[in-house]
């Protein structure tokens, strides 16, 4: 017995694999020294999207399968990717404000945004998918 | 009877008493089919086997991150106001006594210091937040897999976590652990989770050696080798001075909830206000002391212009020796003196002795070479592991009953922060490190 329609699962965990592997490139990238100024090098921030995509690919087995247990690691993994987003964010708007204090060149451009705001920007679709989806379900 | 030990009988007490709730549960609560709250979803995930321990890491590597990178601006502003309220003194106060006093005792010592308000408030900001929310007990839950495995105690870590903000309270929390064994051996290793006295010692040099792109990843690292350190000193501790297994740990997960603002700002400023308390008592009292000692015999250093004719200066040559073989100077020997007062003074006597404004403290602590990244980061471990603040030692020997346990600790930190320094510097230098 499933907890949800196997046909919903199906388009929710084929979003989440993408993203978890988009994650996960990226991840291995920045933990390996980076590759230009867009995915920076770093060590931690490269493991904290390792973590968000192991987090993901966790659950899109039971998802597939229509399982509450699977569609609990995407949201795990949509939290994660919230909590980084924003901290992301944050950073860019304390660059702004260092600028306004006369202590940096210029201010941060959207190009300089980290993969993490992007990824975060990506996630939106399925962080609504999921909602709606949690929203009539009985859990 | 043999073969059945007190931990034993405890641990079947819990599990009966859990197995007795699930009973009187089963027969008043009627539960929908699959039935899943928010808190089963998140738990399901953060108590993962796997996957609960990463994602701790990479919360908690998040706190540092929005405490270093959030907080620049903040700094910025009050080493502004401290500049500027500096060079108003030294313009407007004709005896040059008082002058010195307050532009070099005053503004560089304390101002030095409280530039650190920001990432301090920051710090604990992230910590009520996480609290509050019921993700900390979680925390505890997960890493009672690992330390219980290593023979140490889940409930250690609760009090560890709170170390985080202040050792003291920390060491009284662990009267919640019931096994004696287990609450001397958390009590031993408890100085060695970083508290946020130590914060602006990291924050200025991390910043000044590292950059402030790097900065929050070096401090996490300091934080992650202050519990590394805590976990193998427990694990010592449990084979030589308190043998025997670990008592069960039984905790009560509450419900994740979502943080209010008004209870994190409390929760904030309740953490926090030590600081400020701190500030205007111990603090501002050493740095009286070093700022006396490095403007005096007054005619030999015509006025603390010339550092190297004070009293501090002898004092900090006589110690350099001890220091030397870490590539520190004399300042770092007595920065790490006037540190066990309160950690903070570490930073407040650079101030001092540089005799700059806090806006360029970290600067020159580059361009005067007085640390490389290498030796820097060893001096901020030494920072992390030697002695406690005297507060926390006398807590130690309250707590403890025993003012010998109290030596103890010092003796083996002190020991401790000399041998990991050391090896810091020896293996970065054979990797090519200067």
């Amino acid at each position: 017995m499933t907890d949800f329609s196997i046909k919903t699962g199906k388009t929710i965990a084929i979003y989440a694999s993408i993203l978890g592997m988009i994650c996960l490139a990226i991840g291995l990238v920045e933990i390996f020294g980076g590759s230009g100024e867009t995915i920076p090098g770093d060590i931690f921030g490269g493991f904290v999207l390792v973590v968000m995509a192991a987090t993901y690919l966790v659950g899109v087995k039971g998802t597939l399968r229509g399982k509450h247990e699977g569609l609990s690691f995407l949201i795990g993994g949509l939290f994660l990717t919230g909590v980084f987003g924003v901290l992301y964010l944050l950073m860019m708007g304390a660059d702004g404000l260092m600028y306004l204090l006369g202590e940096a060149e210029a201010l941060p451009a959207l190009a300089d945004a980290r993969p993490a705001i992007w990824i975060f920007i990506l996630s939106l679709p399925l962080a609504c998918r999921v909602r709606s989806l949690t929203a009539r379900m009985t859990w | 009877m043999p073969g059945f030990s007190r931990d034993d009988a405890a641990a079947t007490l819990a599990e009966r008493r859990y197995q007795a709730i699930g009973d009187i549960l089963e027969t008043v609560v009627t539960k929908g089919e699959g039935k899943w709250t928010y808190t089963d979803i998140l738990d399901h995930v953060f108590l993962h086997r796997w996957l609960g321990i990463p994602i701790f890491l990479a919360l908690l590597w998040a706190v540092f991150q929005f405490t270093f990178a959030l907080s620049e601006p903040f700094m910025v502003m009050i080493e502004i106001i401290f500049g500027w309220l500096g060079g108003l003194a030294e313009g407007s106060i004709s005896n040059p006594h008082l002058a010195s006093f307050v532009a070099g005792g005053i503004f560089d010592g304390l101002g030095s210091v409280l530039v650190f308000v920001p990432p301090i408030f920051m710090l604990f900001l992230a910590l009520s937040i996480l609290e509050d929310s019921g993700y900390l007990s979680r925390a505890a839950f997960v890493m009672d897999r690992l330390m219980y495995r290593l023979g140490l105690h889940g409930r250690s870590f609760i009090p560890m976590m709170m170390g985080f903000g202040c050792t003291i309270p920390a060491i009284m929390a662990t009267r919640s652990i019931e096994g004696e064994k287990d609450r001397m051996i958390t009590i031993l290793v408890s100085p060695l989770i970083s508290c946020g006295a130590r914060l602006p010692v990291y924050v200025l040099i991390a910043g000044a050696l590292f950059g402030a792109e790097s900065a929050g990843t070096v401090i996490f690292s300091i934080y992650l080798l202050g519990i590394a350190l805590a976990i193998i000193m427990a694990l010592i501790f449990r084979r030589t001075l308190f043998k025997g297994e670990p008592s069960p740990f039984v905790l009560e997960l509450p419900a994740y909830s979502i943080p209010t603002a008004k209870t994190v700002i409390m929760h904030m400023w309740d953490r926090g206000k030590w600081f400020l308390v701190r500030a205007g008592t111990i603090i501002l009292g050493t740095v009286i002391i070093v700022w006396f000692l490095s403007a005096h015999p007054w005619g030999a250093t015509s006025g603390g212009e010339l550092i190297e004719n004070s009293y501090i200066a002898s004092l900090g040559h006589f110690l350099e020796p001890v220091f030397r073989p870490f590539g520190w100077d004399w300042m770092a020997a007595v920065a790490l003196l006037f540190g066990f007062l309160a950690k903070e003074v570490v930073v407040g006597t650079y101030g001092i002795l540089l005799g700059v404004d806090e806006a360029f403290l970290g600067d020159s602590l580059v361009s005067l070479g007085l640390f490389t990244p290498l030796t820097g980061f060893a001096f901020m471990v030494f920072v992390l592991i030697y002695v406690p603040c005297v507060a926390t030692i006398g807590i130690v020997a309250k707590e403890m009953n025993s003012y010998r346990w109290a030596g103890f600790v010092v003796a083996y930190l002190v020991a401790l922060a000399f041998v990991v320094s050391g090896l810091i510097i020896g293996v970065g230098r054979l990797l090519g490190f200067s």
